[in-house]
């Protein structure tokens, strides 16, 4: 499991990460979401130890990461920033780190074969894709076999295939109980895989929720006269909000009784739908980023 | 700690950095021997089978220590040039081990360079020496005190570069300013006070492999004080990644 602790990283009097607090527990992909530069990579930093907090603490299984006995062990993280040497080879790359990490039989082997690197793995890195280079660098946070798994923009540089690739892998690596948290500027990259969303802005958490909280039944409206259907909603004393493209969105209620309602009132209904967890998701990812714009 | 030094020595041998650097080396020591019994010894017998001219002679195998500094830098500073200092610092986060592995694997890798450069000298010079018409005295004390300072100066040498490029991270800057303060600085400092120059690196340098200069250290003075300036760098340099964000 994750913890980050009212974590906050400052820059040169900028607040990269400010007061941040989520979970991420185990079985679970947790995805986390936010624009460009809402801190997503130095959360990430934080938590890896590769960058000190100004305050607060993300902690690993209860602990800082540069406390765990094996991090390699425990830890697998797929970082952007992650650099290769140009000329050494695929194969040497993984090699390096299993020493380092003191694994003494690593399965390298495997490992290549399973991120399809098999056939590259004697070449230099400095000759492989951006798809490659990730495929590369997955299998360098997997050889250690770890329970928790980081991943910063994995989907970067990959082709669909790769992308859905990441997507079934995440979800066996969660099956098999252990912890995924995967960051992403793009909601439709992870959203089919994920079963819990941190979504921030500015450093600041505005949503933590697991999928299945969200699917809180929506319903959405389009009538002709929409002043009316407001007020006869208030009148029934029902929860809802008139979304920017002027269809309204209402909370816990069944198609039917948004019908008989707008019935009542004498307005003609357009459209009418229970919306969904992924467009629930969108709606609310694009308010985030769509404020984050302005 | 055996497996973080294994590691680094498989960091070293698995890219082509060695391939052109250790080369490359051996022929600035060879070149700078031969050049010296050349130049120095001047057709005459009496100065090249002298004390003093066999320390001259040899002590030019310390040339390729140069490099050595420079494989040291790059050791240390290329990770963070290819950004593999993540992965690094990922498999090890207490950093302090990271740089003590590598200031073994470089001081490893001088004691290397410096028997291959010490044996390949003693040849060239004795042909040179035959050449010459003189002799080459193998069985003169001189010659194994100033090739024993040899392997220790190349060992001290890489270490400093090691902890250099634990300092100073950009790779470029800090082999061109290492360069820069021991072909010119330095000089010129010795030149401007000649009682301070004596204690600087490159000088503590040339007290270790015996040059015969005046006013230089002994050679064990030198060591320490080399090997001193070596661990200061490697002490701020492990302050510097202790602190600052990776």
């Amino acid at each position: 499991m994750i913890e980050v602790r009212a974590l906050t990283k400052t820059y040169g009097g900028q607040r990269a990460v400010n007061e941040l607090s989520f979970t991420a527990p185990a079985g679970k992909v947790t995805g986390f979401l936010g624009p460009n530069g809402a801190g997503k990579t130095t959360t990430f930093r934080c938590l890896l130890g590769l960058v000190a907090p100004t305050s607060g603490a993300a902690l690993i299984d209860g602990r800082a990461y540069r406390d765990l006995a094996s991090p390699r062990h425990h830890v697998g993280a797929v970082l952007e920033s992650t650099g290769f040497h140009p000329a050494r080879i695929g194969r040497n790359h993984l090699r390096v780190i299993a020493r380092a990490a003191g694994f003494d039989a690593p399965r390298i082997d495997p490992l290549l074969e399973l991120v399809g690197l098999q056939s590259a793995s004697d070449r230099r890195v400095g000759g492989y894709s951006l798809g490659m280079r990730q495929r590369l660098a997955i299998a360098a946070a997997m050889l250690g076999d770890p329970e928790v798994l980081v991943l910063d923009e994995p989907a970067n540089g990959l082709d669909p295939e790769g992308v859905s690739w990441i997507r079934r892998l995440m979800r066996i690596w969660a099956d098999e109980g252990r912890t995924v948290v995967v960051s992403s500027h793009l909601l439709a990259e992870v959203a089919q895989a994920v079963d819990r969303v941190v979504i921030i802005r500015d450093g600041t958490l505005v949503t933590e929720a697991d999928i299945a909280d969200l699917t809180a039944d929506r319903v959405t409206v389009r009538v002709d006269r929409t002043d009316a259907m407001l007020d006869a909603l208030q009148a029934a004393g029902a929860d809802h909000e008139l979304l920017a493209d002027g269809a309204i969105s209402i909370a816990a209620r069944d198609t039917a009784e948004i019908g008989g309602i707008a019935a009542r009132a004498g307005v003609t209904v357009t459209e009418l739908s229970r919306r969904g967890t992924a467009e629930t998701l969108e709606a609310m990812y694009l308010a985030v980023t769509e404020a984050g714009g302005q | 700690m055996i497996d973080l030094v294994a590691a680094e020595g498989l960091k070293l041998r698995t890219t082509r950095l060695l391939l052109g650097m250790i080369p490359a080396a051996v022929a600035i020591s060879l070149a700078g021997v031969a050049g010296t019994v050349l130049v120095h010894g001047g057709g005459d017998r009496a100065v090249l089978e002298s004390a003093k001219g066999v320390r001259q002679v040899l002590s030019a195998t310390g040339a390729g220590a140069i490099l050595v500094l420079v494989v040291g830098i790059i050791i240390s500073a290329g990770e963070y040039r290819y950004g593999t200092a993540d992965d690094t610092f990922l498999t090890t986060p207490r950093r302090h081990q990271v740089l003590a592995a590598k200031l073994a694997v470089g001081s490893g890798l001088g004691l290397a360079v410096g028997v291959v450069t010490s044996l390949a000298s003693i040849g060239i010079a004795a042909v040179l020496y035959s050449t010459e018409g003189a002799t080459f005295p193998l069985d003169d004390a001189e010659v194994w005190l100033t090739l024993a300072g040899t392997l220790v100066y190349t060992a001290l040498f890489a270490m400093l570069g090691v902890a250099l490029g634990s300092l100073v991270r950009n790779q470029v800057l800090a082999v061109t300013g290492a360069l820069a303060w021991f072909a010119v600085v330095e000089h010129a400092l010795v030149n401007l006070a000649p009682d301070v120059g004596r204690w600087l690196p490159a000088a503590a340098g040339q007290a270790i492999i015996r040059t015969p200069l005046d006013g230089l250290l002994s050679p064990l003075a030198g060591t320490a004080l080399l090997a001193t300036y070596a661990v200061a760098i490697a002490l701020s340099g492990i302050r510097v990644a202790a602190t600052r964000d990776a």
